[in-house]
């Protein structure tokens, strides 16, 4: 690859040339900042999605879906992560707005602080598609529709997993301390769950030792732990990290799909993990604000479009895992 | 107060206050990490108390390694505020350098270059050292503040870690170091574990035991020689004396060891408590001047009001502890809020048994130590007086408290503060302290202190790494060591030994204290900040393969944003944000310090929710207390 080269030569190191894939990759857009794909058959068509992402392995998922859509349809799309920062994230919606946009999709992690920038969407009469968080809101705020996972119901499925697993008592370990998403997993877990549910915060993922060691603690400090259901990728690693360093052999749940857990969940280590196939909350809102635009068609009929819960065990997981290496699950 | 009660109140003065010798306590007080030493031994004590697991070696485990990677980092950031700089970079570097050695040795199939980790990791090392190096030099060369110029390197190292990452292997995760030629080697060097319960050794204790004594008597006979005038020739007679007591004393310890029987362990402990008084009388009988002038006994307000003040809060200390140790507080229970626990009865007693106690004993203290300046007589009056507290209050704790650990451990270690104490009342009466330097006992006074010091912690290291079989059926789970920790501390032993011992340490010191005087006097200030930066990047990248060894996959936001932890626990531990005043030792105490105080929450069950509310409210205290006891002790010496 050519970018690459310089340090091949560097380096001295012939066999780089066959490193990476070929230039065919170069409608993919990269990077943390907005950055856009255009291909001009969908004509001067131009849609925002405005998230929360943080650029983790679950929204880079997302972020190809979106990039896959809008190449199928040939529209420009505009990706803006702000990173759980709700602040940045409501100065990037008003810059949809002002770019008169064709359509902003955003995800309300924050509804609260996002939630007024959502209603300056609709007043400027751009339409506004809720995408991941925000199943409680997108009805008051005037967004067309919602599509993610309900949350609740992803949280109400791992309980039940639980049960069927017959273990007594779950943590529910957090990767964030104020995220209502996460909040509402662990509220559906200990709805479904019927034993006892501990739901705590277990350290950032940008620190995955001090994960490690904050579930490590909580085992140690309640000896009554027996199963653990991580509420993201990384810390559901942590946590199966956590309960072996601790030798406890605890029942692991987790949410997402990353290598890293699906090569657990195919070894037996971890148990399950919710898939809420978040591909489609990316490719799905390009394709519902392009129809809107192009056809006038309102997808949903005023009801949420659930892309989950889906559930990855030792029976599919070779399956998805050849999806995923592909960036799509 | 009139000019003449307040000089009356006053020891005459030293004939020049600068050569006058000061004793091994207060050079101690002086030192900058004193005051995080005391906040990391109060935090310690505070989660000891309150929870089951954080003082076993599962609870050590679990919060030293969390303070390993945080502590190399804010060791070398504090080398570099004592140098002035700042580097916001520190962080996102640590992600950086982990991503690159994986980079560097990743199959060319998967994005990588392929090479061996045998060259990977050094060239990983001379490119960090190279990010250092241009942090430095951009520092120097543009004379703009290095807070601007790393948040510059921050944002590009941010930026490149995510580009690089999605260029090479086209995802945000970059992995796996296993890849790289000689990972086994590499992986022992980096992300060895030492797991306790594999570790069978049944004479632990018995090892613990004598290292602790060994330990505890070189201490003594350290700090007797810094603090007293040595005879011209030595008497004799003062042999026998010690030796009888020494025997004593040795009775006494393994009787006590070999004993169960409280009643028994009563009497053992008062002939090996007898058999140390002797001892260290005989010894100094033996080596040390007779005391001319015991003085009258005075009792000024100066001493009455701390003493008083001391004894009064250790007894409400003490009462509100003995209540800690009912069953509730033991058990996590997350219905209570960590802020509301605070609040509770049990809560505030846990704060107030720790709090008062500590700070009353350090009042005690304190009032001992300034009785000395009034007359040996009242120096030794106030210290027996202190030790009879502390023994009074020892007893109560082992008759009232139904918990073991206070009923056995806190039980001991009181009677042993008081002993000691008493101890050094009756050497003090007897002996006379030096007032001038004296360069013989001086030297062999630290080389004991320090090889005391030494023994002890590698006797409590030992009971902390190995497990005996009548342990085995009660452990809940299994503890394992990582060597992050090792690296930790051997980072820590040589950043301060740069610091004290060479010359590019008070270089560190002069540039961050004023840098234009230090370059006049011949100080390469340059070069020497450019080397502050390049240490830090070291660190960073020392981090960065304990990571990727340990995670074989890196996140590019990995250590993004903990920059300012690394920040903070060099302040906690006594750096100065503007330069030229600080400690390494105190920066490795500061990430301890944070580390515990991460740990202790979910280690105690509290509700997580308040966890950041609870860490700044420790964080400040430990900031003011640091300052408090630094000012004061300057004010005193």
């Amino acid at each position: 690859m050519r970018k690459f080269r310089w340090l091949a030569i560097v380096l001295a190191f012939t066999r780089v040339a066959a490193a990476c894939g070929g230039d065919g990759d170069d409608t993919t857009s990269t990077g943390a900042t907005q950055d856009t794909v255009d291909l001009t058959q969908g004509g001067d068509l131009t849609f925002h999605m405005v998230t929360h992402s943080d650029d983790g392995p679950f929204w880079s998922v997302v972020k190809r879906g979106m990039d896959d859509a809008c190449a199928a349809v040939g529209v420009s799309c505009v990706w803006s992560p702000s990173v759980n920062t709700p602040e940045k994230q409501v100065q990037d919606i008003d810059a949809a707005i002002a770019a008169a946009s064709d359509g902003i999709a955003i995800s309300l992690a924050s509804p609260d602080q996002v939630g007024p920038a959502a209603e300056r969407v609709v007043a400027a009469g751009i339409p506004l598609y809720t995408l991941n968080s925000g199943l409680d809101f997108y009805k008051a705020l005037g967004a067309v529709t919602h599509i993610g996972q309900t949350e609740f119901v992803a949280g109400q499925g791992a309980g039940e997993r639980f049960n069927a697993l017959g273990v007594s008592h779950v943590l529910c370990a957090r990767q964030e301390q104020s995220n209502v998403g996460l909040e509402e997993r662990c509220a559906g877990l200990a709805d479904t769950f019927s034993g006892q549910v501990t739901s705590e915060f277990g350290g950032l993922d940008n620190d995955i030792p001090a994960q490690e060691a904050a579930i490590a603690a909580i085992l140690a400090a309640d000896p009554s732990i027996d199963a653990i259901l991580g509420v993201g990728p990384p810390i559901a690693i942590s946590a199966l990290n956590a309960s072996e360093t601790a030798g406890r052999g605890a029942a692991i749940g987790g949410f997402d799909l990353t290598p890293e857990i699906l090569d657990a969940i195919e070894t037996g280590t971890i148990a399950f993990t919710v898939d809420q196939q978040q591909y489609l909350q990316g490719y799905l809102p390009i394709i519902f604000m392009f129809l809107q635009a192009t056809n006038q068609n309102t997808a949903g009929g005023g009801l949420p479009i659930l892309t989950g819960p889906g559930f990855v065990t030792s029976d599919n997981a070779a399956e998805v895992k050849d999806l995923s290496a592909q960036g799509t699950r | 107060m009139t000019t003449d009660v307040a000089t009356a109140d006053v020891p005459a003065a030293a004939p020049d206050e600068r050569l006058a010798y000061r004793g091994p306590i207060q050079r101690l007080l002086v030192q900058p990490e004193i005051g995080a030493l005391l906040g990391a031994i109060s935090i310690w004590v505070f989660f000891w108390a309150v929870t089951v697991p954080f003082g076993t070696a599962i609870g050590t485990a679990n919060w030293l390694d969390v303070a390993a990677t945080l502590g190399i980092m804010a060791v070398a950031v504090a080398l570099l505020m004592i140098g002035g700089e700042f580097d916001l970079s520190a962080g996102a570097m640590t992600g950086a350098t982990g991503i690159l050695v994986i980079l560097l040795v990743k199959d060319t199939a998967g994005g990588g270059a392929g090479l061996s980790l045998w060259i990977g990791i050094p060239l990983s090392f001379v490119l960090a050292l190279g990010i250092g190096w241009f942090n430095g030099t951009l520092v120097e060369r543009t004379a703009l503040p290095s807070f601007i110029v790393t948040l510059g390197a921050f944002f590009v190292i941010k930026g490149a870690k995510l580009g690089f990452a999605k260029l090479f292997v086209e995802t945000i995760q970059v992995g796996r170091i296993d890849e790289g030629a000689g990972h086994d080697f590499w992986r022992k060097i980096f992300s060895s574990v030492w797991t306790r319960n594999d570790h069978i050794f049944n004479s632990r204790d018995t090892v613990y035991v004598a290292l602790l004594v060994v330990g505890g008597v070189a201490i003594l006979l350290g700090l007797l020689e810094l603090t007293y005038r040595r005879r011209a020739s030595f008497n004799p007679g003062g042999l026998p004396i010690a030796g009888i007591g020494a025997a004593a004393g040795l009775v006494g310890l393994f009787a006590l060891h070999g004993t169960e029987g409280t009643g028994a362990n009563f009497i053992w402990s008062i002939v090996m408590g007898a058999g140390v008084l002797i001892g260290a009388y005989g010894i100094a009988l033996w080596r040390f001047e007779p005391n001319p002038d015991r003085g009258a006994l005075q009792l000024p307000g100066g001493l009455l009001r701390p003493a008083g003040l001391g004894t009064g809060l250790v007894i409400l200390g003490v009462f509100f502890g003995l209540i800690l140790d009912s069953a509730p507080a033991l058990k996590p229970d997350r219905t209570v809020d960590t802020i509301f626990f605070l609040l509770t009865e049990q809560g505030l007693r846990a704060i107030l048994f720790v709090g008062l106690s500590i700070v009353g004993l350090v009042l005690l203290l304190i009032a001992a130590s300034r009785a000395r300046n009034f007359s040996s007589t009242s120096g030794t009056v106030v210290s027996i007086y202190t030790a009879i507290v502390v023994t009074v209050l020892a007893f109560i704790i082992q008759s009232e408290s139904d918990a073991p650990k206070f009923r056995a451990e806190l039980f001991s270690v009181l009677l042993l503060v008081a002993l000691l104490m008493a101890t050094w009342a009756v050497v003090g009466l007897y002996f006379e302290q030096r007032r001038f330097p004296d360069e013989a006992p001086d030297r062999l006074g630290r080389v004991l202190a320090i090889a005391g010091v030494v023994l002890a912690s590698v006797g409590v290291v030992f009971r902390l790494l190995f497990t005996t079989d009548s342990e085995l059926p009660t452990l809940v789970g299994q503890t394992q060591f990582r060597v992050s920790i090792l690296w930790f501390l051997l980072s820590a032993g040589l950043a301060t030994w740069v610091l004290a011992r060479t010359k590019f340490g008070s270089w560190t010191f002069a540039v961050g204290g004023s840098k234009s005087a230090s370059r006049q006097v011949g100080v390469p200030a340059a070069r020497t900040k450019t080397q502050l930066f390049m240490i830090v990047s070291a660190a960073a990248w020392l981090v960065g393969m304990l990571l990727a060894f340990r995670l074989q996959t890196i996140q590019a936001s990995t250590g993004d944003g903990k920059e300012f932890e690394y920040i903070i626990a060099a302040v906690v531990g006594g750096t100065l944000l503007m330069g030229g005043y600080g400690s390494a030792a105190g920066a490795a105490i500061g990430a301890m310090i944070m580390a515990m105080s991460f740990q202790g929450i979910p280690f105690a069950g509290w509700n997580s929710d308040w966890r950041f509310l609870f860490l700044g409210v420790i964080l400040l205290l430990a900031v003011m207390a640091n300052n408090y006891i630094r000012k004061t002790a300057e004010e005193a010496s």
